[in-house]
């Protein structure tokens, strides 16, 4: 993590005196960014520049559903499954992936390509059914979108 | 124009169109400049408070009230934080504005905080909107490199610094007081009042929260005054207000409307009638913590406050879900349920317990193993509910809960008797659940 | 002071009190489980709602923790809405809870059944599965968490955060997944004031390893006592087993000894904390005990003992005592005014930190080891840090009363009479030794570093043996002057002992 103290200096210029407990959150998404999750050691050195008690980046980690102490596939397939999602389609097009890609929600293919999750509202309710891989909306999606969505991720690029 | 007046959605949206350079030419920061050099901060927030802006999150109350609780001069921190964690299902306007117009956003901010002599502001972003958080980001270094943030703005005395934060993955940091504690970089816990916000916020010195869409509308009431707002809409809900609506009908979307348009025309314009041919059933009318109202209740209403609260709900968070016959509104509710147990933050006891309940119950219900008992239950721990919490969660799921059951419970007395669906589960229109089922058959097991 | 009313009943205020603080001290029962009186106020538990009676308008209802009392409130605590909102807590709080009291160590001292007997006593209404968690977790080497039964009230992490100050605790996940976990480096085990978390939590989600599955609370009783660790001097509950209810079968080693130590809430010294030296008293005060008297590492009885120690302080030319810290006030006052003239007295260190041990610290923990220097400070003066500098050669008596003595600094030519409790290798080589009783077989007062005097009160009987020191003190004073050196009867804890007359100086009859 410290090769990122830096970027945090940086942040923290933005931010009042007595705001350093603040940066907990961004630091934790940037230093996800830099890894693919957070390390134990990434938690203690963390703690330590920030002067924050361990256990409240724990807690952090822990209560917020976009972080994670472990890695995950290189894509990261985000289906959401909420009311209107639900309404437009979303359920068939979980059978779909469920099917195309051989895993559960929560796991991850063999090849560690792609992660399976479902997701609750992502604010995109007029473009339903969606998902969301890695940081990107994809929108309007039937089972031919998905697909070629699938295909062209599996090659490396993101549409 | 169909649905009247447009404040926000006047301009065409192009590649370019929420630069600094194009919201200028439209007129941008002019209500800033205004502010700043002819008004005094208690002047704005007067203005705000004539004009009759209620808030856009949810609770419909008095912007400039909340603004007036503030005392300017007491030796204290003001933070002014605008909360754009959308996460109320169905609900999908707030990122119209982040992402087409941030510029707008950070000079609504610029005014407020000059209103409230805060030389620190936060606009909080829900984590999963990357998009919305880079455009924002852009055009807050845009508008750092053209001296609208930092020292002396303007060349006037004023100086005020910005952050976006990002959240990472809760809805009930939507609610005010989660959100400052998740800004103070610890889990999205609500807080019990007393102390409010305004007293005690953002690390315990005063704080307003406003919602994206109500601070927003700030630069055009600065600009064209209390009056000339007010212009705009009804007498109790001045202005228009930017709706998402989406579900069984032919175009969902973001569409901003006057406040006092008639609900049939919008869903006969603006929502393009209903999905292939299919009947209004009911409608969901401020995202899914609203009380739902049937065709009956909801086709004669004019889309103001009053109005939907004479008729047993609320505007809500402006989320609006369609949904026609054919749909099964237990499953629906399941959905709901899901959501609420998944996202309750757990500290307080009727939500922690009781969202877990009543998923529970609903999957049950769904299964066909419901028992006669199971309404009343549902009833029961949605009442255990109503104003015995921290926030407003356990209180939403009881909303959304007894709703549905108050106008539909002779689908779940079906369910119950029969051990299935009315509808065959179904919370497609038909047409494209065929195409659903059709997937699922196909399923290797 | 602001007046308000509970119940009809005129009540006042403090400014800046909640509703349950001006309650709680006029005695008046709001059930809480997350409020504690010394700890935040996180409002999450909802037991504690009550009823505010509005003129011309709806009652509101919310929670009394987090209310502060202004003037002219008038508060309902057992309204038909407010037992119904009690009830409905209840349900929710035992929704998921195992109800396991049968196998549940705190059961008979539990909130979870107080407040259900009190407020609910109805069966859950659910006919769904219970969620389920980890059983078994260990919070630290010390602790075991229950997260079934675990309420999530916060009260243990809330300690860690504003009493222990180690934030070792938290809660990870949410909702109804919440756990409560220690940080991952389980720093828990270095938090000495770790086990207070036991005490505070409302269920049985949090217990002793040690004493898991020992006795059921209600075979035992709690006799006050003060923790003789530092000069700290918390005052505690020494727990042990009712003489109604001994135990037949087993060692009758259990029917005397300590089965738990508690807090007893002292404000003046440590309020309602205690930390985990004092939990591990019996490993002090438990060790191997000394119950014959020697000379020279022969057994004899305690009379000859007596006169012959006695013998030896008549003709001793230059005798040093070295005092121990850890005599009661009556003990000290005894041997002021019997022994002391006698010798050249130092008040020790019967104890020092142990390695690893915790020195001092803002909460309670002293650097003193030791529970009555105080008092014995106040009488005479502290031992050199070199003990050479108080034992020089000339030194042909030294009077060792309790443990912790430089035996090695001791001249070899003078002679040695040693009073302690606990069995040691020195025991045998004295020239007299005496086996002494520990606190807990007497009544007597401690006096603290701050001066605040607390009581400790007899728990168990003596061996047959030993002795009280200051019965010791006043034989052997009486033996001196020729008197008897069979025991007194034991002193009222508060006498001094005041000779009127010089004792004959006959040889006392009999022999040995």
């Amino acid at each position: 993590m410290k090769h990122l103290i830096p970027e945090f200096e940086v942040w923290k210029k933005r931010y009042p005196a007595g705001f350093e407990g603040s940066l907990v959150i961004p630091c934790c998404r940037r230093i996800q960014e830099d890894r693919g999750y957070v390390a134990d050691s990434d938690i203690a050195e963390l703690a330590e520049y920030l002067s924050v008690p361990r256990i409240q980046v724990e807690e952090v980690l822990a209560f917020y559903t976009q972080f994670r102490r472990k890695p995950i596939g290189q894509w990261h397939v985000q289906l959401c499954h909420n009311v209107s999602c639900s309404m437009r389609g979303s359920e068939g097009l979980l059978v779909h992936l469920r099917n195309k890609l051989g895993v559960a929600p929560g796991q991850t293919t063999a090849d560690g390509k792609f992660t399976l999750s479902t997701v609750e509202c992502l604010a995109s309710c007029g473009t339903a059914p969606m998902m969301m891989v890695n940081d990107t909306y994809y929108e309007n999606l039937d089972a031919q979108k998905v697909d070629t969505l699938l295909a062209m991720l599996a090659e490396g690029a993101p549409s | 124009m169909s649905g009247g007046t447009k404040l926000f959605m006047n301009f065409d949206i192009t590649p370019t169109s929420h630069t600094l350079a194009e919201y200028k030419a439209r007129g941008g920061y002019q209500a800033l400049a205004k502010a700043l050099k002819e008004m005094k901060p208690d002047q704005v927030t007067k203005e705000v408070l004539s004009s009759g802006l209620l808030g856009h999150g949810g609770a419909a109350f008095l912007a400039g009230r909340k603004w007036g609780v503030v005392k300017l001069n007491d030796g204290q921190p003001h933070y002014l934080c605008m909360n754009a964690d959308e996460g109320e299902p169905g609900t999908f306007k707030d990122r119209w504005f982040l992402e087409n117009t941030p510029h707008l956003l950070l000079e609504s901010m610029l005014i407020g905080s000059y209103a409230l002599q805060g030389r620190h502001s936060f606009i909080y972003i829900r984590g999963e909107f990357d998009l919305a958080y880079r455009r924002m980001a852009e055009s807050l270094e845009e508008a750092y490199a053209a001296g609208l943030f930092g020292e002396n703005i303007m060349g006037t005395d004023f100086s005020c610094d910005l952050v976006i934060y990002r959240g990472a993955g809760s809805y009930v940091c939507g609610e005010a007081s989660a959100m400052l504690t998740s800004l103070e970089g610890k889990k999205g816990y609500p807080r019990n009042r007393p102390p409010r916000l305004t007293v005690a916020g953002l690390y315990q010195k005063p704080t307003v929260v406003n919602n994206v869409e109500t601070l927003a509308n700030v630069p055009y009431i600065v600009t064209h005054g209390a009056e000339g707002f007010r212009k705009v809409g009804t007498a109790t809900s001045p202005g228009t207000q930017v709706i998402s609506v989406s579900g069984h009908i032919n175009t969902p979307g973001v569409y901003e409307l006057e406040y006092g348009y008639p609900f049939a025309d919008f869903l006969a314009n603006e929502c393009g009638g209903m999905l292939n041919g299919s009947e209004l059933k009911c409608v969901v009318p401020g995202g899914i913590s609203t009380k739902v109202l049937t065709r009956e209740d909801i086709m004669p209403l004019a889309m103001d406050h009053n109005s939907f609260v004479a008729a047993g709900s609320q505007l809500g968070s402006q989320g609006m879900i369609v949904v026609a016959e054919g749909t099964c509104m237990v499953r629906l509710l399941q959905v709901m349920l899901r959501f609420y147990h998944h996202e309750s933050c757990g500290q307080c006891t009727p939500c922690r317990e009781g969202m877990g309940w009543l998923e529970r119950i609903s999957n049950r219900l769904v299964a066909g193993e419901g028992r006669p008992e199971d309404i009343s239950r549902l009833y029961q721990i949605s009442r255990a509910n109503d104003g015995t919490t921290i926030c407003g969660l356990g209180d939403a799921a009881g909303y959304a809960t007894v709703g549905i059951l108050d106008k539909y419970r002779h689908e779940f007395e079906y369910y119950i008797e029969n051990k299935r669906s009315m509808y065959e589960g179904r919370l497609e229109v038909a047409g494209l659940g065929e195409s659903a089922r059709a997937i699922a058959a196909s399923a290797v097991a | 002071m602001i007046e308000f009313f509970i119940d009809g009943v005129p009540m006042t205020a403090e400014s800046g009190q909640t509703v349950i603080q001006a309650a709680t001290a006029a005695g008046v029962l709001i059930p809480s489980f997350c409020w504690h009186p010394h700890l935040s106020a996180p409002g999450n538990c909802r037991i504690c709602m009550v009823e505010i009676e509005q003129d011309g308008g709806d009652p509101w209802f919310d929670i009394a923790c987090n209310m502060p009392v202004t003037k002219g409130m008038r508060i309902l605590t057992d309204s038909d809405k407010v037992r119904e909102l009690r009830k409905d807590t209840m349900q929710f709080i035992t929704l998921n809870h195992p109800v396991d009291c049968g196998i549940c160590n705190k059961s008979g001292e539990c909130l979870l059944q107080d407040h259900h007997y009190a407020y609910n006593g109805q069966p859950s209404l659910s006919r769904d599965s219970k969620t389920h968690a980890t059983k078994f977790y260990p919070l630290s080497d010390r602790i075991m968490l229950d997260n079934e039964r675990c309420i999530m009230c916060s009260r243990c992490v809330r300690f860690t955060d504003e009493i222990s100050k180690s934030h070792a605790l938290g809660v990870l996940n949410r909702g109804d997944h919440s756990l409560i976990r220690p940080n991952t480096e389980v720093d828990f085990n270095y938090d000495p004031y770790s086990d207070n978390v036991i005490d505070i939590c409302p269920v049985g989600a949090l217990l002793s390893t040690q004493l898991l599955d020992h006795a059921r609370v209600w075979y035992l009783k709690n006799t006050p006592s003060v923790c003789p660790g530092c000069e700290r001097g918390c005052n505690i509950n020494v727990w042990h087993r009712k003489p109604e209810w001994k135990l037949n079968a087993l060692s009758p080693r259990l029917n005397t000894s300590i089965d738990r130590v508690t807090p007893l809430d002292n404000p003046a010294v440590n309020g309602p904390w205690i930390c985990n030296k004092a939990r591990d008293l019996s490993k002090l005060l438990e060790r191997p005990r000394a119950e014959v008297a020697m000379v020279k590492g022969a057994p004899v009885s305690v009379e000859h003992a007596v006169r012959t120690a006695a013998a030896m302080i008549a003709i001793a030319r230059k005798g040093v005592a070295l005092v121990s810290s850890w005599g009661s006030n009556e003990e000290l006052a005894a041997y002021h005014s019997t022994l002391a003239p006698s010798f050249t007295n130092f008040v020790k260190a019967d104890h020092v930190p142990l390695p690893g041990e915790r020195i001092e610290d803002d909460v309670l923990i002293k650097p003193d080891k030791n529970p009555n220097r105080h008092s014995a400070r106040a009488m005479f003066d502290a031992l050199p840090e070199n003990p050479a500098d108080a034992l020089s050669a000339a030194t042909d008596l030294v009077f060792v009363w309790g443990e912790g003595a430089p035996m090695e600094a001791i001249p070899a030519s003078a002679r040695v009479i040693l009073l302690s409790s606990y069995a040691h290798d020195d025991n045998a080589h004295a020239d007299v030794f005496l086996p002494i009783s520990v606190q807990t077989e007497r009544n007597g007062h401690y006096t603290n570093f701050q001066g605040v005097v607390s009581e400790f009160q007899q728990c168990f009987q003596k061996a047959s043996g030993v002795a009280d020191a200051s019965a010791l003190f006043e034989s052997l004073f009486s033996s001196m002057s020729g008197g008897p050196a069979t025991l007194a009867s034991p002193l009222p804890s508060n006498q001094r002992m005041v000779l009127s007359a010089p004792m004959p100086t006959t040889p006392p009859a009999g022999g040995e």
